[in-house]
């Protein structure tokens, strides 16, 4: 009896003990979290403690931290080597989970830490070969001494980081999904930069518009998603002659019609991924000294995208924020200059179908030949699984993504292969160090030249009074419309054989107007020679900008903060009085008559207490809904829809149009009834989700913001911020995604910046420092930059020292 | 009463040291078994001594700059406020360290009655 109960006594603990010890679905080792010795009670803000001074094995000499009111840290080396070790210690101080997670993403490796319910993501992710990139442009980048040092040294300091990590002082990620941090490597650095190219240049339309294009025919295409787009206002003034004996790309023959792309569309990164950037001359200034300004819209999440630091060499002193996993600063200025960036938009990202000869996929059809496919095998290791081994062809189109489903008619496998510029060798370590460094214009573009992806719209400001803004990376030379569709790879004509030069892509420096921006838009007008993509935002961002800053003199940071922070809806403005004229109110309700009058009343501002607002835009969505859903359901799915400004377009021109009628009903549609319905329509679903029309309709309330944690994880995000702006608008602030960095830099004889973010400077969710800015980011409440000359903290309380102390 | 400071001070000393959750099964598993006077004391001896240190110290914790981290794991796992988050980590700290109390306990009565036995 006695040993019975022992027996079932210890089984009992054991039970206990493992039950404690392990995850259970998404709850973590309750054993381990809870435990107030090294759970997440440790994760306080007793972690942001500020040290006097901390041994730091790996160091070449004494390397001075000043910490500012924000925990932004001032590095001050002697030497770059513990610049970029000092950034590495103290970013995985801040953000080690973060970065380390992010890079498991990029990888396709999160089966490792949450189990097989990630195997579908993680296989997609090898096989759009993220991992093979970063690989290739680690080799590439490591063959450059400058570049290898840098990332070493990165490298080195997040690792003295982790080894100093505690079972307490774990960052709380880690405790919740019950893992810990490997080595940090330069691959890693390297995954980083290839996950940034794909979340800015991997949306891709072409299997949509091969779609369209076989359903409703070329026309259809040709009108409705058209290179450039009404209204355009393009990033280079159209005025601007380009002088150079352009490349001529080969004509390619009329595309053919792709058989098995109608359920390709997953996981793709956000549309409106994009951004504000804008150079303004002295000329226009109140200081007389240029003004840069740049806030990147990305998907919004804590811990924040960015990481705000300074690095002081003796020969190098920048600052601006970097991303947390790679060394340097991507956005920022130092004593000469400031660069900001926007996503170019233009095509690095290519569809081929691809004939094999057999299920092997040892061999596919090219140029009448059957050319030999190389085999990858990943490994893809899994949570408490055995691991699974995937193994994908790569073709001279780049790696085969999606196949395994379908055959040819002679009973031929077929897939898809993706040909990306990101997967070219290149050094873009190399070129943001450079950009660094660089001190005016001339030094400045040569530090482009390595820079090859993700393109982008690299806007400038120079001391010396020099503006400029350049169309920047490595683009495929292409006839029209090339990679507009899905085409063939087996024979050679839509195959990328030359690159744009970089002295011939667009870009122009000191116009007479006074100053350059970029807003994603197309950045040419129909005069630059070469072909470039078609997918650009549309107009209104861009076009904003440019009325204000043209109307502008005497601009100063208070005028640089209201033009990011702009309300104005351009699109609304346009739109608005064609759709109320078209309104007929007979019969309304009184609600409905309440709405119809704030719409009428609407200064087109979509500030976060309109109400107006947030009803007109979902009008439109209703509009363009009533519009296109019935032609551009192709095979079950709704697809690419013409961009706002041309389906603006059609309704501001045509009365009469076959497009309004809904083929799908009885009646014969027109304008007004398109117009007439989608109102009724958007109040009755506004009414159902929203309640009466009162304080709820308010565009921060129905909409607002929500910044999730990464994981999404409910308590550690911050969610209904009360937020206005939107698409097209110059504050793209959205549901979920908006501008993740605002940055408003002066170049005089001293130079002065002012930025916010919407996030804080730790990673840690236990930390004040972690949504500090998020409030001021709502309100637009900008804060002073210190950038300092010296590591010197006497006579200022904000300022703390660290002597981050050489230790062997 | 004195077992009950013993619990508390190993644990305590031991998990400040290696930080591991389980020395709240391994200390009152040991001291069960050495615990010759009564079962009670045992179970409640291991059981009181980890669910005060545990509770006390979630509670230093939470006073000592855990105000935030606190708070939003309370919402995370659905506790509604820190004090259930630390009378939670009490109460599992009580369970594991009473059973395994008990269990050394009952080993070493079934070895001496074994050892009887035969």
């Amino acid at each position: 009896m006695r040993i019975l109960k022992t027996v079932v006594a210890f089984v009992f603990l054991i039970g206990l003990f493992i039950l404690l010890n392990n995850s259970q679905g998404s709850i973590p080792p309750l054993g381990k979290f809870l435990n107030p010795f090294a759970g997440f009670w440790q994760n306080g803000s007793r972690l942001d403690q500020i040290e006097e001074v901390l041994d730091v094995k790996g160091l070449r000499q004494e390397v001075k931290v000043v910490w500012d009111e924000r925990q932004v840290p001032h590095i001050f080396a002697q030497n770059d080597y513990d610049a970029y070790f000092a950034q590495g210690f103290l970013t995985a101080r801040h953000r080690l989970w973060q970065m380390e997670f992010q890079t498991h993403v990029a990888a396709g490796r999160v089966s490792e830490i949450i189990g097989s319910k990630a195997l579908e993501f993680d296989k997609l992710q090898r096989r759009r070969g993220l991992l093979m990139a970063a690989e290739i442009g680690n080799n590439k980048m490591n063959e450059d001494p400058d570049s290898q040092l840098i990332l070493q040294a990165y490298a080195n300091g997040v690792n003295t980081w982790i080894e100093n990590l505690t079972p307490a002082t774990l960052p709380l990620e880690y405790k919740l999904l019950n893992y810990e941090p490997e080595v940090w490597s330069t691959l890693k650095t390297a995954l980083l930069l290839k996950f940034m190219a794909w979340d800015l240049t991997g949306r891709n339309s072409e299997m949509d518009l091969s779609v369209i294009r076989s359903a409703l025919g070329d026309d259809f295409v040709k009108r409705f998603y058209p290179v450039h787009t009404p209204r355009l206002d393009p990033v280079i003034p159209s005025a601007k002659p380009w002088r150079f004996d352009p490349l001529v790309a080969d004509e390619i023959p009329p595309p053919f019609e792709p058989q098995f792309v109608r359920d390709l569309r997953m996981n793709e990164p956000d549309r409106d991924n994009g951004s504000n950037n804008w150079a303004v001359a002295g000329k226009k200034t109140a200081s007389g000294f240029p003004i840069l300004a740049n806030d990147p819209h990305l998907g919004l999440k804590l811990p924040s995208i960015w990481y705000e630091i300074q690095l002081n060499t003796p020969n190098m002193n920048v600052y601006g924020v970097s991303l947390p996993g790679a060394p340097a600063v991507i956005i920022g200025f130092n004593d000469d200059i400031a660069w900001g960036l926007t996503n170019a938009g233009s095509d690095v990202m290519d569809w081929f179908e691809i004939e094999f000869s057999d299920e092997t996929y040892a061999e596919y059809m090219y140029a009448g030949e059957w050319i030999k496919a190389d085999l990858r095998v990943e490994e893809i290791l899994i949570k408490g699984e055995d691991a699974y081994l995937d193994s994908f062809p790569k073709t001279r189109f780049g790696p085969l993504v999606h196949f395994g489903k379908h055959t040819l008619g002679n009973g031929h496998p077929v897939g898809l292969a993706m040909r990306w510029s990101a997967h070219e060798p290149s050094n873009e370590m190399g070129a943001i160090r450079s950009m660094n460094t660089a001190s005016n214009l001339e030094e400045f573009y040569a530090a482009l030249e390595t820079f090859d992806a993700p393109g982008q719209n690299f806007a400038f400001a120079a001391k010396d009074g020099d503006i400029a803004i350049r169309h920047n990376g490595k683009f495929p030379l292409r006839a029209e419309d090339q990679g507009k569709f899905v085409r063939a790879g087996r024979d050679t004509t839509g195959e990328w054989r030359q690159w744009i030069p970089k002295n011939q892509l667009p870009s122009i420096s000191n116009p007479w107007q006074g100053y350059v921006s970029s807003a994603n838009q197309n950045p040419t007008a129909k005069k630059y020679p070469y072909y470039m993509g078609w997918d650009y935002d549309d107009y209104e961002r861009g076009s904003r900008i440019n009325d204000r800053l043209k109307a502008v003199n005497n601009t100063d940071f208070y005028h640089m903060q209201q033009l990011q922070m702009d309300n104005f809806n351009k699109q609304a403005q346009l739109m608005l009085p064609l759709m109320l004229k078209q309104l007929d109110s007979e019969g309304f309700s009184g609600e409905e008559l309440r709405i119809l009058n704030d719409l009428k009343t609407w200064n087109f501002v979509s500030d976060p207490n309109q109400k107006a607002a947030w009803v007109y835009k979902q009008w439109w969505l209703h509009l363009e809904k009533a519009i296109w859903e019935d032609e551009l359901t192709l095979y079950g799915e709704l697809r690419e829809l013409p961009g706002r400004s041309v389906t603006a377009e059609l309704l501001l021109r045509n009365k009469k149009n076959k497009h309004y009628d809904d083929i799908r009903t009885p009646a014969a549609e027109d304008r007004r009834t398109v117009i007439q319905n989608s109102f009724y329509q958007t109040v009755i679903d506004l009414q159902e989700e929203l309640g009466p029309y009162g304080e709820s309709w308010e565009l921060g309330r129905a909409r607002g913001t929500n910044i999730n944690h990464l994981l999404s994880v409910k308590g550690l995000g911050r969610t209904d911020l009360f937020t206005g702006g939107g698409v097209g608008i110059v504050n793209a602030t959205k549901k979920t995604h908006g501008p993740s960095w605002r940055m408003i830099v002066e170049l005089g004889d001293s130079i002065k910046a002012q930025g916010l973010y919407p996030g804080g400077q730790s990673g840690n969710p236990g930390s004040p420092y972690y949504d500090n800015a998020v409030d001021g980011w709502v309100r637009g409440e900008y804060y002073n930059i210190h950038f300092l000359t010296s590591p010197t903290v006497s006579g200022n309380s904000k300022l703390a020292l660290t002597h981050l102390r050489n230790y062997q | 009463m004195i077992s009950l400071l013993i619990t508390l001070v190993l644990v305590f000393l031991l998990q400040l040291l290696f930080y591991s959750w389980w020395w709240i099964i391994l200390i009152p598993l040991v001291l069960g078994y050495f615990e010759k006077d009564s079962v009670s004391k045992a179970v409640l001896g291991n059981g009181i001594g980890v669910f005060l240190l545990w509770f006390g110290m979630s509670l230093y914790q939470w006073n000592w700059g855990g105000e935030i981290i606190v708070t939003r794991i309370a919402q995370v796992m659905g506790a509604g406020s820190g004090l259930v988050l630390a009378l939670a980590t009490g109460v599992i700290g009580f369970l594991v360290a009473a059973i395994a109390g008990y269990a050394g306990f009952s080993l070493r009565k079934t070895i001496i009655k074994e050892y009887q036995i035969s």
